[in-house]
């Protein structure tokens, strides 16, 4: 517009200007009329870098996230790009396979602060361990020290596969430690995907050989030999105790432990007798789980318990012991056990 | 960690808390008596010096048979609600000078006996089975030992123990049946509900020997088929076992006999018949309970029945002191035999000594006796704890005691409660309160 009608006596310099590539003041110029541009001074996170559409054309737009590179799109190109699996991550430059799945709204308005939540979540979801766990505080103060080191490490990108190999093994030392008997598949020595920096192309599913290779390389998970005191459990921290697996539960005994042995009967397996004969075949009875061991069992306690109880010498030795030196008479012992305070606790009336 | 049958009943409520011995029992009996005769004097003199107070009031106001019809006002006048009781004390003749002639200890024990077999009638009446009856019974021996027939009417009681042991025995039979069977209102069965339930120390299970008879009689029957395989101590073969027990002689110190196994099977179930009578009628009737355990009173019934049969057994469960030395077998047999002797010496206890005559003779003496202590009752019934139906109601919600609730207030409330109980039946429950 404004090339369309140059003042004569500007026209050469104009032209310089122009030919001398220095197109400031008209690219800015543009940039103040474009719309994109309005927006962005307007607030800069409004606009997707992929499509470079904006919130102000679809207030209704969501930017999303995703952990692996923390690179921000809206969800129409969420949609668009990862709808039919994993692909590249769309922004120059990132060459990271994302999924679907991952993309979330971000939390902090800061994607620095996110990412940071993010590794520090993952770091204490493995080193898990308190105080107690340990011999002395030194110790334990030790072990704070080196996740927090690690935990830079991995913020800062320093060190990141070796350190992350070590978290793995870590935790799967953890896991074995607390259950020895599990099986666990063999851990996955390949470095994680948020560090894949030059692999461009999608990896889904292993191959055949790569399958065998693994196999291979890790042997028989059944197999001893990396359960023995050579194992490679990523991080040794001194004065942690060894973590005990609960024990198995014992079944539950109603009677713990205690049971009945008869001492003047014995219980047969099978009596003959014409009035139970009818129970035995009545579906009546035995439909409803009625056992009839159980009940001659019954017979032959109410029988027999209580034969060789003499309740006089017993209450007696039961009162002097009750009693005690306090030389209290029987007859003031057997008041208070018996009756003394509760005739006033019966009389409602 | 093993227990014997013998520890199982020791943690029984009824060794805890329901066996005595002798001495122990009749201490009980007496002090139980003594605080009723003490505390019926008192009301009685209360009562009284209550009832003059009143007379001369009377000279100046209302006429007499007003104020008998007011009890409120006499227990406003006194200010403790068991003084709503005077309303019925009006019926005690006004002796003024006469000292109350309490009931004895051994009168008390006579009456509490005779009320036994009163609930024994009214069991046989309303069809309950023997267990029911014997709780029942046990239920009410337990109650009388530490409350006296003074304070509470054994008439009253029996009722509504009766109606207690059908619920916890598992013999169900509804209020309302009960009530249509017995012929009292509801509240005559509940009113002393709780009392007894108390009293008894919600003790509710009653341990009975005849299952453990049953016990008896499926080993018997065992021995006598001859495939019973006996204890580790007996060292006769089952067939020798079988043999002995068919020569038992009939009666004790009587001559060896020798049976056919089909007779020896009649007279066991004989034995049966009549040791289980024992147990229902007289085992009952006496202390039996409170003084030894079931399984003794069992063996005593037994033995009362068929002392041969009941040796045998024993001999072939409890080794012999001539086996192993520290056997309580004569102590057993001992502790049976003074339990089988307190049995036989009861009145219920027909043996066949005593001829029809001589037994009616006998009855016809006894219910005179009882005649006499039921009239003596009359004259010594504590006067606050006559009415219990009333006396439950005053201690229940929106009773009106003197000054504490108007009487508009507690109908208001009644109704409220009432629309509220009303409106919990429909099929969404109540409405929610508006605030």
């Amino acid at each position: 517009m404004s090339k369309a009608t140059p003042r004569a006596s500007n026209a050469p310099k104009q032209r310089l200007a122009e030919d001398g590539g220095a197109s400031f003041p008209l690219s800015s110029s543009l940039r103040k009329l474009s719309l994109q541009q309005q927006q962005s001074a307007d607030s800069p996170s409004d606009i997707c870098n992929v499509c470079k559409s904006s919130r102000y054309l679809n207030p209704n737009m969501r930017f999303l996230v995703n952990p692996e590179c923390y690179h921000k799109m809206c969800e129409s190109c969420v949609d668009r790009i990862f709808s039919h699996g994993p692909a590249p991550c769309p922004i120059a430059g990132c060459k990271r396979t994302l999924r679907k799945v991952k993309f979330r709204s971000q939390t902090f308005e800061d994607l620095k602060v996110e990412r940071e939540v993010d590794i520090r979540r993952r770091v204490a979801k493995v080193m898990n361990k308190q105080e107690s766990d340990f011999e002395n505080l030194l110790d334990y103060n030790n072990y704070l020290e080196t996740v927090e080191e690690m935990t830079w490490n991995l913020i800062l990108e320093i060190d990141v596969p070796e350190t992350n190999r070590k978290l793995k093994l870590f935790e799967a030392a953890q896991k074995a430690e607390l259950n020895p008997n599990a099986t666990f598949r063999p851990i996955d020595d390949q470095p994680n995907t948020s560090t894949l920096s030059d692999t461009s192309h999608v990896v889904l599913k292993k191959g055949g050989t790569q399958r065998k290779a693994l196999a291979t390389s890790f042997g028989d998970p059944f197999g001893g030999d990396d359960m023995a005191g050579g194992k490679d459990t990523g991080f040794v921290f001194k004065g942690l105790k060894k973590r005990e697996a609960p024990k198995p539960e014992s079944p539950f005994d109603p009677f713990d432990g205690w049971s009945v042995d008869a001492e003047h009967y014995n219980l047969q397996d099978n009596y003959d007798h014409q009035w139970i004969q009818n129970f035995k075949t009545d579906p009546e009875y035995y439909a409803g789980g009625w056992i009839q061991k159980d009940y001659w069992n019954r017979m032959m306690m109410e029988a027999l318990g209580g034969m060789a109880i003499f309740i006089e010498d017993e209450i007696v030795a039961r009162e002097n012991a009750a009693s005690g030196d306090a030389g209290v008479g029987t007859e003031n012992a057997a008041g208070a056990a018996l009756g003394g305070k509760d005739v006033d606790m019966m009389d409602v009336f | 960690m093993k227990l014997t049958e013998d520890d199982i009943y020791r943690k029984s409520s009824q060794y805890k808390h329901w066996s005595f011995t002798p001495t122990q029992l009749a201490l009980l009996r007496q002090k139980t008596n003594v605080q009723a005769c003490e505390r019926v004097k008192a009301n009685v003199a209360r009562q009284r010096a209550q009832r003059a107070a009143n007379a001369l009031e009377g000279f100046n106001s209302a006429s007499d048979s007003e104020r008998a019809n007011t009890p409120g006002e006499n227990g406003s006048g006194n200010g403790t609600p068991s003084a709503n009781g005077n309303g019925n004390g009006g019926d005690t003749p006004l002796r003024p000078d006469k000292e109350v002639d309490c009931l004895t200890v051994a009168e008390e024990m006579r009456l509490v006996d005779k009320f036994c077999e009163t609930v024994l009638a009214l069991a046989a009446f309303i069809g309950a089975p023997a267990d029911v009856t014997a709780t029942a019974i046990q239920f009410f021996r337990r109650f009388y030992l530490y409350n006296s027939p003074m304070t509470y009417d054994g008439q009253v009681v029996a009722r509504t123990i009766m109606f207690v042991a059908c619920k916890t025995d598992n013999f169900s039979i509804t209020l309302d049946e009960y009530i249509a069977k017995v012929g009292v209102t509801r509240d005559q069965i509940l009113a002393p509900e709780y009392l007894i339930v108390q009293a008894l120390r919600f003790n509710f299970e009653v341990k009975h020997p005849f299952r453990g008879l049953r016990g008896v009689h499926l080993e018997l029957g065992e021995m006598l088929s001859g495939s019973w395989m006996g204890m580790p101590f007996d060292e006769r073969s089952k067939e020798q076992r079988k043999q002995q027990l068919l020569r038992l002689p009939k009666r004790a110190g009587g001559k060896e006999d020798n049976m056919t196994e089909r007779d020896f099977g009649k007279r066991l179930e004989y034995v049966y018949g009549l040791a289980s009578k024992i147990l229902k009628e007289t085992a009952q009737l006496t202390d039996a309970y409170f003084l030894y355990t079931p399984s003794q009173i069992m063996f005593a019934a037994q033995l009362l029945a068929d002392e041969p049969v009941t040796m045998f057994y024993l001999n072939t469960h409890i080794p012999s002191p001539a086996i192993y030395p520290s056997s309580p077998y004569n102590k057993i047999i001992d502790t049976i035999r003074a339990c089988a002797l307190l049995l036989s010496s009861h009145h219920s206890y027909t043996a066949s000594s005593v001829t029809p005559e001589e037994k009616a003779a006998k009855d016809k003496q006894a219910n005179q006796e009882i005649k006499a202590l039921l009239k003596k009752l009359k004259q010594c019934r504590d006067p606050d704890k006559i009415d219990l139906v009333k006396l439950n109601q005053a201690h229940k919600r929106d009773a009106v005691h003197a000054g504490e609730l108007e009487e508009s207030k507690a109908k208001r409330r009644k109704i409220a409660r009432e629309d509220a109980e009303k409106q919990a039946d429909d099929f969404w429950g109540a409405e929610l309160h508006k605030k």
